[in-house]
């Protein structure tokens, strides 16, 4: 979960030389915000149609997160200054979920500072490959996460910079898509956004 | 990867927990074909598909919130439990013909325990019990019920009349309560009773409880697949 969630994150970052047709080392484009709404859909091979979730999501750097699920269940994850939070709603209140570990999440947040800087394709956990100049495809390196991983796929919109979809395949009938509308980049983000629920 | 998700669910599930028994209730018997039709009706009829938002939680205050799909046709059941961020935990499928078939299980949810335990949640909830015999009655505080004896000594009860909803126990072979099933804000949909809300509480080998809101409920008769 965690790795999906901060891929769908990441992958904000990466499209910005993609989709200028550079390589991926070249003239990093240094990011400073990002917030964006995002359609998520389920699919499931036993899914007679796919779940929808929404929600919107805010990154600034160097490691500051929101992103926050509005339905069918509300909950936000909060990242700033080394700290991971997790709110759920129960009996209609949004609570702090301290029954899960989030130490995972800590791990793959640091990832975010390599693609930031630039290093795409030093990444230990995915080979890269670039099928056209809008898709980036994402495959596991290892074993262990490909068996729960296949693929991941990541859109870019026509304009330069922006990512429309990302698609994480799981196996067979099992994909997410989200899709991200109303993207803002670059606009300074008070910090209270990613320390209040 | 680290999956950061739920090792408490399986533990809550399969793990060693102390804890006074509820023991079977004595039943005052009656002849009352109303009581019968009463918890035939409590169970989903036809093929349906359900999407829950599951809050479980242990006795030692650990759980997490998961979506629980489940499937019914016949006596198929098809279930699958994924994060709020749509990582797929589990999914299985499981039919009298074929058995269970796990599709995909990612540790620690992928002992096979753990598939009969949610299998067995599944069917408790949604399916009606397989009973040598039935018999309907009265319990303490008058609330009808309809009690399935299963062949391999296992008890079923079921208040058809009971929260606004209704109510699901089941006994071991040794009459004590493992589960206590509370339907809530019970809905009429066509022919079939849907609650709005489910809460299990399971005391097999330990005390768990699953708080299920219901999302979504799709009638498959009217669903081109």
């Amino acid at each position: 979960m965690k790795l999906f969630l901060l891929l769908a994150t990441l992958s904000f970052f990466v499209p910005v030389r993609a989709a200028a047709g550079e390589p991926v080392e070249q003239a990093p484009v240094r990011l400073h915000s990002v917030q964006a709404d995002f359609l998520q859909e389920k699919h499931l091979q036993i899914l007679v149609r796919p779940i929808i979730s929404t929600g919107t999501f805010a990154f600034q750097a160097p490691q500051s997160l929101r992103w926050e699920y509005r339905k069918p269940i509300p909950s936000i994850l909060l990242m700033h200054g080394g700290k991971v939070r997790k709110f759920v709603e129960r009996d209609g209140q949004l609570v702090e979920d301290r029954r899960m570990q989030l130490d995972a999440m800590q791990v793959v947040l640091a990832e975010i500072s390599n693609w930031l800087d630039g290093r795409f394709t030093d990444n230990k956990m995915f080979s890269v490959s670039f099928p056209d100049k809008q898709t980036i495809l994402l495959t596991p390196k290892e074993q262990g996460l490909a068996a729960m991983i296949s693929s991941i796929e990541l859109k870019l919109a026509d304009q330069v910079g922006l990512l429309e979809e990302v698609t994480i395949f799981e196996g067979p009938g099992s994909l997410t898509k989200l899709i991200f509308r109303n993207r803002i980049l670059n606009q300074e983000i008070p910090v209270t956004l990613f320390t209040d629920r | 990867m680290k999956l950061i998700l739920l090792p408490v669910l399986l533990m809550c599930l399969f793990a060693c927990a102390a804890g006074k028994q509820i023991r079977l209730p004595e039943l005052t018997a009656i002849e009352d074909v109303r009581v019968d039709k009463g918890c035939e009706a409590i169970f989903p009829r036809g093929s349906w598909q359900f999407v829950h938002a599951i809050d479980f939680s242990m006795q030692d205050g650990s759980g997490g919130t998961v979506i629980g799909v489940t499937s019914l046709a016949g006596d198929e059941i098809a279930c699958a439990l994924m994060t709020i961020e749509g990582f797929t935990l589990f999914e299985a499928a499981y039919s009298k013909d074929e058995g269970l078939e796990v599709r995909r299980a990612v540790p620690p949810f992928d002992k096979p325990a753990f598939a009969a335990g949610l299998l067995e949640d599944v069917r408790v909830i949604f399916l009606a019990p397989a009973a040598e015999n039935v018999r309907y009655g009265w319990l303490t505080g008058n609330a009808p019920v309809c009690r399935y004896a299963g062949v391999d000594g296992r008890t079923t009860d079921i208040l058809p009349a009971a929260d606004d909803c209704w109510q699901i126990k089941t006994y071991t072979s040794k009459s004590a309560m493992n589960r206590a099933i509370v339907g809530r804000s019970c809905q009429k949909r066509g022919n079939s009773l849907i609650p709005e809300y489910i809460e299990l509480r399971g005391f097999n080998q330990a005390n768990y409880t699953l708080k299920m809101t219901l999302i979504q409920a799709e009638n498959l008769g009217a669903v081109t697949r």
